[in-house]
């Protein structure tokens, strides 16, 4: 049993056991998963210093003919950079947890679920084939349904715990076609086996089916990083409680999807369509959420926004691994540039997240920023980190924002027009970060709940700090030259570009402060964008037509074609054929007599002819 | 000898039961001792790898044609024992002591002949035998449905699945005589499966003879399993069924006939499978995509649980359509896998019928905090249906895909099957989730009284999740039984 | 001396009389009578048949035509036995002999 093994299964005996024998004591099964968060954070820090990083450990799964899936750990530089993202987040996370639900009755579920995510998630981080990737995939799914869905009582917490769950599921559909497809081609899911083949030029795959099978991995990334048109589900996976939202929402499981990326890229760099495919997908959903986000009254729903759009940059970035610059594809510098800013913004919005979830704990469970105001006489500590947090994603020097996202557009300017898109989203992010924060922190306090807010116990202030730091410094060389050289890093030449950048934030900045100073409600309100394109209304349309209907006319088939017209026409026939034969059975002794009779002429005449 | 008890311990309870014994204690000690009997051998095959028949045991019946009493387990038996026996031990402790209208007897009587049947069914080594204890095994299931069925409809209901079954049978019976016939010779004549299969190796029928014989093999062999489009006797029979009968004729005698496929069609007729192949790929599309929707529009529990188990028959005859070992064992895994899955949701189905007036599903809601239990394991077993890892379901779909593509460089035929198929995940996600959530989420509905409150048998419950999850964390158990 | 034609003549309208009289006839007593002709139809042709035995394909010397007589004649008359005590017992269930109105095997 390897270190990382351990760090794998911890997680998961401390959720079987908080299911199966903890149930009634709450505050033990909350203990037990916060214990193992923190020892995988301990071996995390001892993996990180381990030397030798083969022979991680690896089990047979199934084994049948040359089908060989193993459930096999492998780490290479940025999987390290992402394990410590997940345990380090997912152990405050927990920290936060203890004190955000302590007075909730299901305590020892939902701390059952975290252990269960963290599980899941490590899998996937470790994951050293596509079989297993996938597996974990699911099974990150299955602890969002149950966190999302943990007040099952309310009626729309279940609905977006299904939602979630279902269009996640249609994002797996297609990465489990590309699995197969690339299965079909190379005879392996193993990483470094088909990287070999491809490399050797081994397996007898074509270029067109190449490009499909990178695409349809990449739906399984538009499905878990919420990237447009499957991107429905994470607004309304705010459902969940808030550090959930923090840890899976926002830091981890909706950066899978990038994280999965970076582990294909010797894939998508051999399929330059499907990667301009990807760089726009995410163009897209940067542009599209961050409009959507200027418009929402949900603190959360503007930070689920928010999340949407800065993994639509991620995507973006990683895309270009695909693109030809020079003579040569960018390859790692794109992807470096993507995991870059996935691992600042882990930080970051998982502290924005935090903070509102603190927010929400001192304003009794009020989530509307209309009815929040004047929170930073109240609560002090909360406030500062919340709005270190805020300049750190608008970019701000020298935050850990503005290195990643001087990264991304470095690579975004082999496109102008993305590069264009990209800076526009960067003033929007400025901008609807600035109204969040002027609308919640300052102004008059809008209702008695925030009158009454005030600063939340010290446990939950701990992570929010820790946070705090790394949101401040995780762009610096020193705190990831460890996993990823500073070189292999893009930096923009010059400050021309930086200083574009920065000007573009400070003015979103400025024009959110100058617009929402001192109002009490939405003062230019767009339905469009606050309803978010109409896009839910219209999915629910599409759903009514191509499931809803489709299915009750197979219904209808079903009970009128093949249970009617088939099963009773057989029936009905037999039947018949019954009722002509039914005749001949007269009752009439003379009658049987005759035919009798004639029966025996019958047959003798048939002998007859057959001797004669 | 072992498998002769086996098949034989249910008979005599069965009996003995009829002679004046305590029907539920004696029908339980007999599964327990089958349980622990079907352990033993399995790990028996484990430690000979399932190659070759073991415990073979023979009584002569006739000498010319071979006709022999005889009984022996290779891997694929193997397993399909254990399931039988698994689901027998859980279907006969979820039967409770008396018949609604008081009579003990055949209450208990009908699943020890039902899983006798069974079980003689996938042991036995000839192919006579083979036919007749699956019949066997039907007439209870007919007599069960119509004496203790529910809802109005039951007569009609047993006599559909009569008539269908009847003339599955009829039309197998046909297929089968044709095959033994074009086999075999006045002075080799046998009905040795094992030596069949030898004939049939060396002989090579030709082509259009192995078509024509293999029409009928597969479409009575599909009728039992319920085959687009003859699926609509399923969904109302296990609706209509006891809860003991329906685990069992759903969780084991509906595998008959994929196992007969696997057994006697693929390995004697070959080239018949060819010859059908796109046809077949279209049926098992129906299964998985038609009545995948039509599974999704139905309003009541226990006929959506009934038209899903037909619908994931779709993936285990993708994985015969595969024509590989990775495709085959992934279908023994699914059948294994599909049959505790379903007997699980059937006998969690049964306990919300005690309980409930109704199983409308848009009459109930918000059950999770009133029957704890239940929700947890119906959780499980609605996330194990719907093939997420961790379960064997899920383990055995994935092998089943893995196998429809396994080195295939160019999307053909049975590739694009698979694809479409795949989206058959997406289905059973949107069905069993949905009614998840209508049954144990959200607000409690208006009047709805729960009607029991008596302590419900958790043991059967937890020892099918728990095999559902061991063979799911570790699927080479099963996997390893079978060759490759 | 009759010859073999005028007995199969006889024997043939002694079986089609009975044959009309078991066909047309509605009671059951008459009927039973007309089965006995036929019957003796038979045994005439078999005795004329034995008569007239040897040539034209038909074996010399050989009793078997009069022992199937005898079979039928003691046949027969179980028949009549049995037939009347059925034929009894249905008359004091239903108080009739008449075939018409002893349908109740119309399906």
């Amino acid at each position: 049993m390897t270190t990382a093994f351990i760090i794998l299964l911890l997680p998961l005996v401390a959720a079987a056991s908080n299911l199966l024998l903890l149930r009634k004591k709450a505050n033990f099964s909350a203990f037990v998963s916060t214990f193992s968060a923190a020892i995988c954070l301990v071996l995390t820090f001892g993996l990180i210093r381990q030397d030798d990083l083969n022979n991680l450990g690896s089990f047979n799964w199934i084994k049948i003919a040359d089908l060989k899936l193993d459930i096999g750990i492998e780490l290479h530089g940025l999987g390290l950079g992402m394990i410590l993202v997940v345990t380090l987040i997912g152990f405050l996370v927990h920290l936060f947890s203890l004190g955000y639900m302590r007075e909730d009755a299901g305590k020892a579920r939902y701390f059952s679920g975290l252990s269960l995510f963290m599980f899941s998630m490590t899998g996937i981080v470790f994951a050293d084939n596509l079989a297993m990737m996938f597996i974990f995939w699911e099974l990150v799914g299955v602890s969002s349904y149950l966190l999302i869905g943990h007040w099952y009582h309310k009626n729309t917490a279940a609905e977006a715990a299904k939602k979630a769950f279902l269009v996640n599921r249609i994002g797996d559909f297609g990465f489990m076609i590309g699995i197969l497809l690339i299965w079909g081609s190379f005879g392996s899911v193993n990483f470094v086996e088909i990287e070999g083949s491809l490399r050797n030029g081994n397996g007898n795959y074509d270029k067109g089916l190449l490009n499909w099978s990178v695409f349809c991995i990449f739906c399984g990334a538009i499905g878990k990083s919420a990237q447009v048109p499957l991107h429905v589900w994470l607004p309304d996976a705010m459902e969940g409680p808030t550090p959930v939202s923090a840890l899976i929402h926002a830091a981890t499981m909706v950066a899978a999807g990038v994280f999965m990326l970076t582990k294909v890229l010797f894939l998508i760099e051999v399929a330059p369509t499907a990667a301009s495919v990807i760089q726009y997908v995410g163009a897209i959903t940067a542009l599209i959420a961050a409009l959507m986000a200027t418009q929402q009254n949900d603190i959360k729903k503007i930070l689920a926004y928010s999340t949407l759009s800065q993994l639509g940059y991620m995507i973006m970035a990683v895309g270009f691994a695909g693109l030809l610059s020079g003579g040569e594809v960018l390859g790692e510098k794109a992807s470096n540039a993507g995991f870059f800013h996935l691992y600042t913004h882990a930080f970051f919005k998982a502290l924005l997240f935090l903070g509102s979830g603190a927010i929400i704990y001192a304003c009794h469970h009020e989530q509307n920023i209309w009815k929040m105001g004047g929170l930073i006489g109240r609560m002090k500590v909360t406030s500062f980190t919340f709005l270190i947090a805020t300049a750190a994603l608008a970019g701000i020097y020298p935050l850990s924002g503005f290195y990643s996202k001087d990264a991304i557009m470095t690579i975004a300017a082999n496109k102008p027009l993305l590069l264009v898109i990209g800076s526009f989203v960067a003033f929007l992010t400025a901008f609807y970060m600035t109204r969040l924060c002027v609308v919640v922190f300052f102004g008059r306090a809008r209702s008695w709940s925030s009158e009454e807010a005030k600063e939340v116990p010290l446990l939950m202030l701990v992570p929010l700090l820790v946070l705090t730091i790394g949101a401040i410094f995780a762009g610096q060389t020193f705190a990831y030259s460890w996993f990823v050289p500073s070189k292999d890093i893009p930096h923009p030449e010059g400050v021309v570009l930086p200083l574009i950048l920065t000007a573009i934030a400070v003015a979103g900045i400025i024009a959110g402060f100058f617009l929402y100073r001192g109002r009490d409600q939405e003062p230019y309100p767009v339905q469009v964008l606050s309803r978010k394109f109409y896009l839910d209304e219209i999915y629910i349309i599409l759903v009514r037509i191509f499931q809803d209907a489709v299915a009750w006319v197979a219904k209808q088939i079903d009970r009128l074609l093949i249970d009617g017209l088939l099963v009773r026409g057989v029936a009905r026939l037999v039947t018949e054929i019954g009722s002509v034969l039914r005749g001949m059975q007269s009752g009439n002794l003379q009658g049987y007599a005759f035919l009798f009779g004639v029966g025996v002429i019958l047959v003798l005449y048939i002998i007859n002819a057959a001797i004669g | 000898m072992i498998i002769d008890l086996i098949v034989f311990i249910p008979v005599i309870a069965a009996l003995a039961i009829g002679l004046g014994a305590e029907g539920r204690k004696t029908a339980l000690g007999a599964a327990g001792a089958n349980l622990i009997l079907g352990l033993i051998v399995i790990s028996e095959l484990m430690r000979k790898g399932g190659e070759e028949l073991i415990f073979e045991t023979s009584t002569v019946i006739l000498e010319n044609p071979k006709l022999t009493l005889g009984f022996a387990v290779d891997g694929m038996s193997g397993v399909l024992l254990l399931l039988t026996v698994i689901v027998t031990f859980c279907a006969v402790y979820v039967s409770p002591e008396k018949a609604p209208d008081g009579k003990v007897k055949l209450y208990h009587i009908a699943p020890l002949l039902i899983s006798a049947g069974a079980l003689g069914a996938f042991c036995s080594t000839d192919l006579f035998f083979l036919f007749a204890f699956h019949e066997l095994a039907l007439i209870p299931t007919f007599l069960m449905i119509g004496l203790y069925g529910h809802g109005r409809d039951k007569l009609a209901v047993a006599w559909k699945i009569t008539i269908y079954l009847g003339v599955g049978s009829l039309i197998l019976l046909g297929g089968l005589i044709a095959l033994y016939s074009n086999l075999t010779s006045a002075e080799s004549a046998t009905f040795n499966i094992a030596d069949l299969t030898a004939i049939a190796e060396t002989m090579q029928l030709d082509q259009e003879v192995q078509k024509w014989i293999f029409l009928p093999l597969f479409l009575g062999f599909g009728i039992l399993v319920s085959l687009f489009p003859f699926h609509s006797w399923a969904a109302p029979a296990y609706a209509s069924a006891p809860t003991s009968i329906a685990m069992l004729h759903a969780g084991v005698l509906k595998k008959f006939g994929l196992y007969g496929i696997l057994r006697v069609a693929m390995p004697m007729l070959p080239k018949g499978f060819e010859a059908w192949e796109g046809l077949i790929l279209v049926l098992l599309l129906g299964n998985i995509i038609y009545v995948g929707f039509v599974t999704i529009s139905q309003k009541y529990l226990d006929r959506m649980l009934g038209n899903s188990s037909v619908m994931h028959m779709g993936y285990a005859f993708l994985g015969i359509a595969c024509v590989n070992h990775i495709g085959w064992n992934g279908a023994v895994l699914m059948m294994f896998a599909h049959g505790i899955s379903i007997a699980l949701l059937f006998a969690l189905c049964g306990s919300l019928r005690e309980r409930l007036s109704t199983l409308e599903l848009s009459e109930i809601g918000g059950l999770a905090s009133k029957v704890p239990f239940l929700a947890v394991s119906f959780g499980f077993a609605a996330f194990a249906s719907i093939g997420l890892p961790g379960f064997a379901n899920f383990a055995s779909e994935i092998t089943i895909l893995f196998g429809a593509f396994n080195g295939a460089g160019e999307v053909g035929n049975l590739q694009k099957a698979a694809i479409l198929a795949l989206w058959g995940v997406v289905i059973s996600a949107v069905y069993m989730l949905r009614a998840y959530r209508n049954v144990f989420q959200g607000d409690s509905a208006q009047g709805l009284t729960l009607v029991r409150r008596d302590s419900l048998n958790k043991i059967p419950i937890i020892l099918m999740i728990v095999v559902l999850l061991l063979t799911g964390f570790f699927p080479n158990l099963i996997l390893s039984m079978l060759p490759s | 001396m009759p010859t073999l034609n005028e007995y199969l003549l006889m024997g043939g309208l002694l079986f089609v009389i009975g044959l009309c009289g078991v066909m047309i006839r509605s009671n059951i007593i008459v009927i039973l009578m007309s089965l006995e002709m036929m019957l003796s139809a038979a045994n005439l042709t078999l005795v004329a048949f034995w008569r007239f035995g040897g040539g034209e394909g038909l074996p010399a010397d050989s009793y078997n035509a009069q022992v199937m007589v005898f079979f039928v004649i003691t046949v027969a008359a179980a028949e009549v036995a049995v037939g009347l005590a059925i034929i009894v017992a249905l008359f004091r269930s239903r108080q009739t002999v008449d075939v018409e109105e002893l349908r109740s095997m119309k399906g």
